[in-house]
C-alpha cells in the first residue's frame, strides 16, 4: 500500500499531532537515539580512509533516502497513519513559518544558550532529553537564521539551477567536485571561502544541534531530508536519460576505489545498493 | 529490514569505524586523565622556543623535540576567544590554505597530503575535528561547514556553543 508524504504546510492539526506523538514515543523507547547515533557514526569525511556512504559521496542521496525510510518505518510501527512530511525551505523560509509554531516543532532558541523554549520538544516538557550530544546541555538548541550574522535559506532559483545540471556526480566523487547535481545540492563550497550551499546551508540556517554531528536530534532533520529526497526525484524527472554515477565499481587504480559506492555496491548498514532505492513509488509518493 | 544495531553497523563499516571508535575512545580517555595535561606541555615548549607563533593564526613553523627530527607544524595556536581558551595543533607538512591554493592549481584530482595529527581543545575539553579532501576543517559542533584553518574551525565552534562547554562524553554516544 503506497502512502503519501505531504508538504508540512499542508498537514492538518491532527496529522501534526500524530506525527509529533509518534516521534515522542520513539524517543521514549530509546529507538530515536539509535538513529541519531547511526548518523554520527557514518559521518566520514573525504579526507579519511575507508568507505564513505553518507556524506561527501555519490551515495549521499540513496543513503539518506534509506535512512529516512527506516525512520519512517519506525514511526509507522508506532502509528501506521503517520508519514514523514517534507519542508520546502524555498517557500517556508522564515522563523515565522507554521513549521516552527508551538503545535508542531516549536520555535528558535533563546539568546545565550540557544535553548528551545516552545513546542513539544522544549526541554521543560520532559520528553526531549538529548543524549548523543556535542555540547554539555541536554536540551534542544536552535538559532534560526542566525540573527547575529544572518544566513538565508536557499532560494527557488538556486535550487532550479542545481536541478538543471544533467550530470549526477563526477570524479573525484567527494566534496571537492565542482560540477554535478549531487555535490551542488549537498552544498560543499570550495576552498573554504563560500562555505555552505543548499543542503548544508539549511543545517546552517537552523543552527544549534542541526549544525552538529548529531543533527537528527532536531526532528526537523527528517523534514529537511524528505525534501532533499523529493528534490532528487525532481532531478531524475528532469533528466530521464541521466542516472546515478558511478555506474560501475571504480577500478583499483582509482583513489576512491573502496571508498565510494557505485550503483550496485551495497551500502552499510543496510546492505542495500543505490540501484535498489532508486524507485520508491511502490512504497511512498510525494503530494 | 530493521535498522542495524550499533554493533552490526560497526561490523559493516569495518576497519575505518573501528579506528574512529578507538580514536574517539582515546579522546575520551584524555578527558578522564586530565585534559590540559596532554597538550599544555607541547604548547608551552613551542611558545618558549618560538615566541610569537603560539598565538598566531595558522602559525606554520618547525620545532625540535629532544632527540627527534624537526617536526613541521601545519598550524598551532593558543588564544582566548570570546572568553574561552582555545588551543590547537595540526602536525603535518602543509597548512590548509596553501593546500587549497595548490589543489586549485593542480586540478580536481589533487588530494592533499595528510595532516598526521590534529588536536583542538576548548577550555581544555577536546573538540573532535575532521578534514575535507581540500584541506579545510570541520568539527563535531559544525559538521556542515568547513573552514580554511584549524583556528577558524575552533572559533566557529565557540561561536556555535555560546556559553556551553563541550560534552565530556559525546564520543561514547556516537
Amino acid at each position: 500500500m503506497v502512502y503519501i508524504r505531504k508538504n508540512q504546510r499542508d498537514l492538518t492539526r491532527t496529522e501534526k499531532k500524530r506525527f509529533v506523538s509518534a516521534i515522542l514515543e520513539l524517543k521514549r523507547s530509546g529507538r530515536y537515539d539509535e538513529f541519531v547515533t547511526l548518523h554520527g557514526q557514518y559521518y566520514v569525511t573525504d579526507d579519511e580512509e575507508g568507505p564513505r556512504a553518507s556524506h561527501m559521496t555519490p551515495s549521499f542521496f540513496p543513503w539518506h533516502r534509506r535512512f529516512v525510510l527506516e525512520f519512517e518505518r519506525a514511526l509507522r510501527a508506532v502509528d501506521p497513519g503517520v508519514t514523514v512530511p517534507y519542508w520546502d525551505w524555498t517557500k517556508d523560509n522564515s522563523p515565522a513559518s507554521s513549521l516552527w509554531a508551538e503545535d508542531f516543532l516549536g520555535g528558535t532558541g533563546r539568546a545565550g544558550d540557544g535553548k528551545v523554549m516552545t513546542g513539544p520538544f522544549a526541554h521543560a516538557n520532559g520528553n526531549w532529553n538529548i543524549r548523543a550530544r556535542v555540547g554539555d546541555g541536554s536540551f534542544l538548541t536552535r538559532n534560526l537564521g542566525r540573527p547575529s550574522d544572518p544566513v538565508s535559506l536557499p532560494t527557488r532559483r538556486e535550487v532550479a539551477k542545481a536541478l538543471s545540471d544533467p550530470l549526477y556526480d563526477a570524479a573525484p566523487w567527494n566534496s571537492t567536485v565542482a560540477k554535478g547535481f549531487r555535490n551542488t545540492m549537498e552544498g560543499w563550497g570550495r576552498g573554504g571561502t563560500v562555505r555552505t550551499f543548499h543542503h548544508n546551508r539549511v543545517h546552517r540556517w537552523v543552527g544549534g544541534v542541526m549544525l552538529g554531528a548529531t543533527s537528527p536530534n532536531d526532528p526537523v532533520f527528517w523534514l529537511h531530508h524528505a525534501f532533499m529526497d523529493l528534490l532528487w526525484d525532481r532531478w531524475k524527472k528532469a533528466h530521464p536519460r541521466s542516472g546515478y554515477l558511478p555506474r560501475r565499481k571504480l577500478p583499483a587504480s582509482d583513489p576512491q576505489h573502496g571508498r565510494v559506492f557505485s550503483l550496485h555496491e551495497p551500502m552499510p548498514p543496510w546492505n542495500v545498493t543505490p540501484a535498489q532505492v532508486l524507485d520508491h513509488s511502490r512504497v511512498y509518493r510525494y503530494a | 529490514m530493521g535498522l542495524s544495531t550499533r554493533r552490526s553497523a560497526a561490523t559493516a563499516r569495518g576497519g575505518s569505524l573501528t579506528r574512529r571508535i578507538l580514536l574517539r575512545g582515546a579522546f575520551a580517555m584524555g578527558m578522564i586523565a586530565g585534559t590540559a595535561g596532554a597538550l599544555a606541555p607541547i604548547l608551552g615548549k613551542r611558545a618558549a622556543e618560538a615566541p610569537g607563533t603560539a598565538d598566531g593564526p595558522a602559525a606554520a613553523g618547525t620545532a625540535k623535540a629532544p632527540g627527534t627530527e624537526p617536526e613541521r607544524y601545519a598550524e598551532r595556536f593558543a588564544e582566548t576567544y570570546r572568553g574561552r581558551h582555545i588551543q590547537g595543533t595540526a602536525r603535518g607538512t602543509r597548512p590548509a590554505r596553501a593546500a587549497a591554493a595548490r589543489r586549485v592549481a593542480a586540478g580536481d584530482a589533487m588530494t592533499v597530503t595528510a595532516v598526521r595529527d590534529v588536536e583542538v581543545r576548548i577550555d581544555g575539553r577536546p573538540l573532535h575535528v575532521m578534514r575535507r579532501a581540500d584541506g579545510s576543517y570541520l568539527s563535531l559542533v559544525n559538521h556542515y561547514e568547513s573552514f580554511p584553518t584549524l583556528l577558524d574551525a575552533a572559533r566557529a565552534a565557540v561561536d556555535e556553543l555560546g556559553g556551553a562547554q563541550l560534552s565530556t562524553s559525546p564520543l561514547h554516544r556516537l
